[in-house]
């Protein structure tokens, strides 16, 4: 379903600040004003494949790369070398609201994320009341996004993404969307997808949600993968790492 | 071969994606104003009747046989719909890079979508012109300009107006990405570009060498055509439709090559 192949993505930190004109001309002339490169391995070497109906957790501390290899996977960003192989519809939740505009209201913005998620104009008219169900925001249909709480923004988003069964869904760190009530409310369309046979890409740091959901975990740690298999050993042995690193 | 049919098959694809875009651009456009889509009709009008006045009664500006109004709107719709478009579309992927950021979306459609944005005004300002072609103009100095079967032309002439400005954004909104300077260099040479189109002057003034260079300018050869259509009702040649068609769809060919060259760094410095 995914095939991920020796995947490494590189970043250019230096270059990211200066792209003015007269940087330009300056680092023309001055040899020695030119940025030193200094490379950023976000992922290095990272290969592992994904079964269709595969609920894989992704694990690591800050700044592991987990959130750049689900853009790797998403096709946001083209991996510097290696390769991706998809084999189906990708929903991404990378970051829910990502195409909001504020200045919208929620009805207008469910048509353009839906628009932005690739949905069709007659699949949005037809599941537009189950979003507007499930998102418990009725009442705030013709309010501009912006005069919402990040609560209510959040769970629109979330409305909005999983109403379709995608074939592959890519979920960031969101299952702690909203109040208490929707949390269990988006954790349990969550299960149903998965019981559907959705193939999972999940990225959370809790590790409590891991174990209870996947059925296979990758720690990447650096950029690249410490350990993959048996989510509880996995988590645990990840636990036992962190910890000991601190003290 | 492969190439445009890809093309096709992205457009059916994301066409409703592309229509949400020009609706929010719309939407937001107009969403606090008293008037609101009015304006549309009535800036371009607002507009109009300045430069008018500035142009046919301040500086006395004024051509023997030949409707001045006209003249000068014609151009003006032309050349306002070209500085519009590419100066909104040139930060259309720096202004979306949140959205680029996350989700997959095939980069070059926000450039098209604020084009189609700005010629939805261009359509809408044709209105006054029209107008201004109904009721301007003297029967009896030969100023006055009839409908005539050429205006079956101007679709053409626009669509070919339309695919150059799309070229030179692809380009525009490349290079801003790399080159943030590039937003405030564009706004320099667009004075210089509307000093140097005959909009609100004739070629005729110029030097002949000089007239020869400003006929490579596009924007003139799609300026010209509508002039000779609307105001002299004749038909522009074959020879310079082929001109106008060729102008457009060349740099439009070359925009796209250039964007899709680049548009996979374009995340690197977002």
């Amino acid at each position: 379903m995914i095939d991920i192949k020796n995947v490494g993505m590189k970043f250019n930190l230096g270059v990211e600040k200066d792209n003015s004109l007269k940087m330009t001309f300056i680092r023309l002339f001055d040899r020695k004003k030119r940025i030193k490169k200094s490379d950023f391995w976000a992922l290095k070497d990272v290969s592992f494949h994904v079964d269709r109906g595969d609920v894989v957790g992704l694990i690591g501390s800050n700044g592991a790369g987990k959130s750049t290899l689900l853009k790797v996977v998403s096709g946001v960003l083209k991996p510097t070398e290696g390769s991706v192989e998809v084999g189906g519809a990708i929903s991404p939740m990378i970051e829910l609201g990502a195409g909001f505009d504020g200045d919208l209201t929620a009805r207008e913005n469910i048509f353009l994320n839906g628009a932005i998620l690739g949905y069709s104009k007659e699949f949005l008219l037809e599941k537009f009341d189950e979003i507007v169900e499930f998102s418990e925001l009725r009442d705030f249909l013709d309010v501009p996004v912006k005069n919402f709480s990040s609560g209510m923004v959040a769970k629109l988003a979330f409305s909005i993404s999983t109403v379709v069964d995608p074939e592959i869904l890519i979920v960031d760190e969101i299952l702690s969307v909203g109040d208490i009530k929707f949390q269990e409310k988006s954790k349990n369309k969550m299960m149903s997808m998965i019981k559907g046979g959705t193939t999972v890409l999940y990225v959370s740091h809790s590790l409590e949600s891991i174990k209870e959901l996947c059925n296979k975990v990758v720690w990447l740690d650096k950029g690249k993968i410490v350990k993959i298999g048996d989510p509880i050993e996995v988590c645990n042995e990840y636990y036992d790492k962190q910890l000991k690193g601190k003290s | 071969m492969k190439f445009f049919k890809n093309i096709y098959y992205n457009i059916i694809k994301y066409k409703f994606l592309l229509s949400q875009l020009v609706i929010r651009d719309f939407k937001i456009k107009y969403k606090r104003s008293v008037l609101g889509v009015l304006w549309s009709l009535l800036y371009p009008l607002l507009m109009m009747a300045v430069m008018a006045l500035v142009f046919s009664h301040m500086f006395k500006f004024s051509m023997e046989g030949v409707n001045y109004l006209v003249y000068l709107m014609s151009g003006l719709v032309v050349f306002n719909y070209f500085s519009e478009a590419t100066n909104s579309a040139m930060t259309s992927i720096t202004g979306n890079s949140s959205l680029i950021n996350k989700v997959y979306i095939p980069k070059y459609i926000f450039p098209v979508a604020k084009c189609l944005f700005v010629g939805i005004n261009f359509v809408l300002s044709l209105i006054p012109l029209l107008l201004i072609i109904l009721i301007s103009g003297d029967a009896a100095a030969g100023t006055k300009c009839y409908i005539n079967i050429y205006y079956l032309l101007l679709p053409f002439i626009y669509v070919c107006m339309f695919m150059f400005t799309l070229g030179v954004s692809y380009i525009l909104s490349t290079i801003a990405v790399f080159l943030r300077d590039m937003i405030y260099i564009w706004g320099i040479l667009l004075t210089i570009l509307n000093y140097f189109t005959p909009i609100f002057y004739s070629i005729t003034i110029l030097p002949t060498w000089l007239q020869n260079i400003f006929k490579f300018n596009p924007l003139y050869l799609y300026i010209n055509a509508t002039r000779e259509i609307v105001l002299f009702s004749r038909m522009p040649s074959p020879l310079y439709l082929l001109a106008c068609f060729l102008s457009g769809f060349i740099v439009m060919i070359i925009g796209m090559a250039v964007f899709r060259k680049k548009q996979n760094k374009f995340i690197y410095y977002l």
